[in-house]
């Protein structure tokens, strides 16, 4: 076990400099410094601002120092706002974006496995029709088609729910519902066939020839198996919405950074286009690798590695 | 023989034909016909191809029909809807619009000019609009609704809905055809899936099989790099590459981004197939009766895998679909004046409450087509695999 954590934490560190490596010389072949997009400005005064951000400085020498920069957690300074630094926007942003992606992973599970777990245990009754139809119509219809329809529904037309921000209670149903759409129907997909398939199983006939109520059978040995495979999916769920969340929070004018990181790209604020991606990265791959690492706590049989 | 035979005797012995006991009755089915006959028998892939051809002769075909070009902006015909209320003024119809301009339209719904504005009273809220021939036209925009009244203050109150026939499907808040910009759209998002294929078919299987047949290092080192670019979504290469690239990129950054990353889970699915596959009998064979690496790989490996390969190629299809939509629609996709299903969309959300049909239309597209690539794709997997039916 040990083994294994220490070898895929030195796999992160490797992914994490790859992908620092391959963001930060992008970010420098856009032809052209980050001030020459703008207005013409005098010689002098470009000079004065690459120099104060380290620009007239060699390529390398650059790099080296962001890689430190990033030793220390410290992304650098902003290109367009002056003064604040990456860091900053990320304190301000991600607590916003972090509880509404938690409050959506927590309503898609509280909603798509009593979903999916009645859809199983009805195959093929109208329960189950109406399940596999919400989670088809999930799945096919993107997120920010349903932020927009459910826009004009329940704020333009009915006018219950506010129409942006994260005020009060309600501002959150609305980018929830609509941000949790697909992985909501994915993941009660997902439960209904894992769930079909163990209650398949033989020791679900011997627990039922022990004389357990089916509830027993369902909640101790069925449902604990079929619950494996839905936190396998979790990490990439976590990804989704992580990235969903550019669209939802444009749609709705949530302040979280998701925001901030598309208005960097108009901006072209290229050290926090920079800085927020490898943030991004990191993040994903925490998430991944502490799922794996549930994911073999919680079921005995997957070996390591 | 056979017809008297129960006449004479009704217990006599049939004749036994060896020909016929030997003879195959049922035609024998290949591969791609058990494939076709359970892909048809399901009643939603049924649909989802049906889908899938009628979006793709919409759009291939349509804008052939359609008289209007997907850039041009007519400004006197701004958010038009597919169908609205006219006004008859004396044997001459007229539309009102959402932002109080007056359009004169014919009896069978074409747009015909808008009419002049003669003067804006502010203090009355009252603005008077040129008829031709002397007659003048009031609208009294004090009232709620706003109401049209002739030169005696008189309200014209006879209406009538009437079919946009200029533009069946109504203007956009520049005035531009939205049927020919669904058409346009539509052709972008079908051109993400034929480039999202082929990028999965050429690449994918080629790096899968070469890192799966060949294995040692080469396959460990192209396994790490498949990890290491499966650690990011997507999304962000497609944003690094559309800012490397410049603002008006647009469609082509998103096809380098496919392009460069799209294949790593069809590397991975053919890699494992390619494991499995090369322990057996028949590639041994191949083996000794001297075939080279890349003759195994390509006649003997690849088209045996080719079930779990169509398989993912038509689950990838619509991520891909999805990925031009959402990029589009942030504005960091396909740049105006050309039309993707995302950027009208985006567009449409500016103008929700007054002209809602301009968001409907598009997403009901890209519901269409999503619904289509999904449906197809669910078929052809119980079809080519059926042990993965759920």
């Amino acid at each position: 076990m040990t083994k294994y954590i220490v070898k895929r934490l030195l796999f992160m560190v490797l992914a994490l400099w790859v992908i620092t490596t391959i963001t930060f010389f992008m970010m420098h072949a856009i032809p052209g410094g980050p001030f020459t997009s703008d207005r013409q400005l005098p010689a002098a005064v470009e000079a004065a601002l690459n120099a104060k951000y380290k620009l007239d400085q060699p390529l390398y020498v650059q790099y080296f120092d962001y890689l430190k920069g990033l030793m220390r957690l410290d992304l650098g300074p902003s290109f367009k706002y002056e003064g604040v630094s990456v860091n900053e926007f990320i304190a301000t942003g991600f607590p916003i974006s972090a509880s509404l992606g938690g409050l959506t992973i927590v309503f898609c599970l509280i909603i798509a496995i009593p979903l999916g777990i009645t859809a199983a245990l009805k195959n093929g009754k109208w329960q189950d029709m109406l399940t596999m139809f919400i989670a088809t119509i999930g799945v096919t219809i993107p997120s920010f088609v349903i932020a927009s329809l459910l826009m004009y529904v329940f704020s333009l037309k009915l006018g219950w729910l506010p129409t942006f921000g994260l005020n009060s209670w309600k501002g959150y149903i609305l980018p929830v519902i609509a941000m949790g759409g697909y992985a909501l129907a994915y993941l009660a997909r997902l439960m209904r066939s894992s769930l079909l398939e163990v209650m398949g199983q033989d020791y679900i006939r011997t627990a039922r020839a022990k004389g357990l109520s089916e509830f027993k059978v369902v909640v101790r040995h069925a449902l604990r198996n079929a619950l494996i495979p839905l936190i396998t999916v979790l990490g990439p769920t976590i990804a989704a919405l992580l990235t969903g969340s550019f669209v939802i929070e444009k749609i709705f004018a949530v302040p979280g950074l998701g925001q901030h990181f598309v208005s960097s790209i108009s901006n072209r604020d290229y050290t926090t286009i920079m800085g927020v991606t490898i943030f991004y990265a990191a993040i994903l791959i925490a998430m991944t690798f502490i799922v794996d690492i549930f994911y073999c706590l919680i079921d005995p049989r997957i070996k390591l590695d | 023989m056979p017809e008297d035979l129960h006449v004479n005797d009704p217990w006599a012995p049939l004749e036994i034909d060896k020909d016929d006991r030997e003879k195959i009755w049922s035609q024998s089915s290949s591969f791609a016909k058990d494939v076709w006959y359970r892909f048809t028998r399901k009643p939603t892939s049924l649909l989802g191809l049906f889908l899938l051809v009628v979006l793709v002769l919409f759009c291939v075909l349509g804008p052939s029909f359609v008289p209007h070009s997907y850039e041009v902006q007519n400004l006197n015909f701004v958010n038009i809807p597919p169908t609205f209320n006219v006004y008859n003024v004396e044997g001459r119809y007229i539309y009102l619009t959402p932002n109080l301009k007056l359009i004169e339209v014919a009896e069978d719904g074409t747009l015909l000019a808008p009419l002049a504005r003669i003067n804006d009273d502010g203090m009355k809220k009252r603005t008077t609009f040129d008829m031709g021939g002397g007659a003048e036209l009031v609208l009294n925009y004090k009232a709620k609704p706003p109401q049209l009244e002739d030169s005696e203050r008189n309200a014209i109150t006879d209406m009538r809905q009437v079919r946009n026939k200029t533009y069946p499907l109504g203007t956009d808040n520049l005035g531009r055809d939205m049927l020919i910009r669904l058409m346009m759209g539509m052709r972008i998002s079908l051109l993400i899936a034929l480039i999202a294929a082929a990028v999965n078919l050429v690449i994918g299987i080629l790096y899968g099989g070469v890192s799966g047949y060949i294995g040692g290092t080469l396959d460990t080192v192209m396994m790490r790099v498949v990890d290491i670019v499966s650690t990011i979504p997507l999304t962000l290469y497609v944003i690094l590459i559309q800012v490397l690239m410049g603002g008006s990129s647009g469609i082509l950054s998103i096809v380098i981004a496919l392009g460069t990353v799209y294949w790593v889970n069809m590397a991975r699915v053919v890699r494992g197939e390619i494991l499995s596959l090369k322990e057996q009998e028949f590639v041994h064979a191949a083996r000794t009766l001297g075939s080279g690496t890349w003759r195994i790989l390509t006649t003997h490996l690849i088209p045996n895998a080719m079930g779990p390969i169509i398989v993912t190629v038509t689950m990838l299809i619509p991520n891909a679909i999805f990925i031009e939509a959402f990029m589009s629609f942030i504005g960091l996709g396909v740049m105006p004046p050309m039309a993707s299903l995302g950027t009208m969309c985006n567009d449409a959300l500016s103008t929700l409450r007054s002209s809602p049909y301009q968001l409907f239309l598009p997403a009901l597209a890209i519901c269409l087509t999503m619904i289509a690539f999904n449906f197809v794709g669910d078929g052809l997997r119980d079809a080519l695999d059926p042990k993965l039916r759920k």
